[in-house]
């Protein structure tokens, strides 16, 4: 096999805990790249290099799974605040799908991350995060408030827990398996 | 030239003396649009002797499989500049990459490495 990269996008309101995710599963510590928010500034305004770098990147927080010899899996974090879609859209195109972190205590912060994905049919799961105590809702509660479909699988994890927050990827990978045309 | 018209006072404590759009002529995007932050890219073992500092530190930091995404992580280049240097890179015969991230369909067999994978952490 050719060295091939895969994607999964780790999504959700700013404070669900995607970092914490990205850092329990990750084999190296989690990295900071930075994108420039406007790409054509880069030819055109900004003579100077990077001069005013705090006011015009945009920062993205990522991991890495090795596979196998031939293929690396990186996780990448939504930058937090919602005037950065443009950069979802990299993030997506091609992922293998994406985790929609969820804190109960304030559901709404990740309904755009699930209008996103679904819009664009990129296969997720819903993952409430427990780290931020006792939740006193069912599932059926939390599917009905976020209106998730009933094809959506809906997992609870730790995402300070390796294998809390494996068990959601692999929760995802299946839900994408099952979707390809050739699975039964 | 461009240095006599550039007050790079701003740029010494960034460490960078040209600016960023000379390093990539002016370009805004790679030529390969499959390009992608998690593209994997390696060294070709060839003279790089003349390439230019900013380009030699990105091949420095691939001497095994690396993304687009850890070089701009680690040389702290802003992604849409990393991505046409390594495009310019790719395109000189420096580097060779694997297959995009940019999967149209993403295939079975595939999806059934990562499931393995994930289940051995």
């Amino acid at each position: 096999m050719n060295r091939t990269s895969v994607k999964i996008v780790i999504a959700g309101g700013f404070g669900t805990g995607k970092t914490t995710l990205v850092s329990s599963v990750s084999e190296i510590t989690p990295l900071t790249t930075e994108e420039l928010l406007t790409s054509a500034s880069v030819g055109i305004d900004d003579v100077t290099g990077v001069e005013s770098k705090t006011h015009t990147t945009v920062a993205l927080d990522f991991g890495r799974i090795t596979i196998s010899p031939d293929v690396v899996l990186y996780l990448f974090g939504t930058p937090g605040q919602d005037r950065f879609w443009f950069m979802w859209d990299e993030l997506a195109e091609g992922a293998v799908g994406a985790i929609v972190l969820v804190d109960t205590r304030r559901l709404d912060t990740s309904f755009p991350a699930v209008d996103y994905f679904e819009r664009r049919g990129i296969p997720f799961v819903a993952a409430v995060n427990q780290f931020f105590g006792e939740c006193e809702y069912t599932d059926d509660e939390i599917r009905s408030a976020m209106e998730l479909g009933a094809e959506v699988p809906l997992v609870w994890l730790d995402a300070r827990d390796r294998a809390s927050s494996k068990l959601a990827l692999i929760a995802l990978v299946r839900h994408a398996m099952s979707r390809l045309p050739q699975a039964a | 030239m461009t240095g006599e018209a550039w007050d790079g006072d701003d740029e010494t404590a960034a460490g960078r003396f040209v600016p960023l759009y000379v390093l990539v002529n002016g370009r805004t995007s790679p030529r390969d649009t499959n390009l992608d932050l998690a593209t994997q890219v390696i060294a070709v073992p060839v003279d790089s002797s003349r390439l230019e500092p900013e380009y030699l530190q990105i091949l420095g930091r691939c001497g095994g499989w690396i993304s687009i995404a850890e070089i701009g992580a680690y040389l702290h280049i802003p992604l849409t500049i990393v991505k046409v240097m390594v495009d310019v890179l790719l395109e000189q015969g420096y580097l060779d990459s694997g297959a995009p991230a940019q999967h149209k369909v993403v295939d079975m067999r595939l999806l059934n490495a990562v499931l393995a994978g994930l289940e051995r952490l």
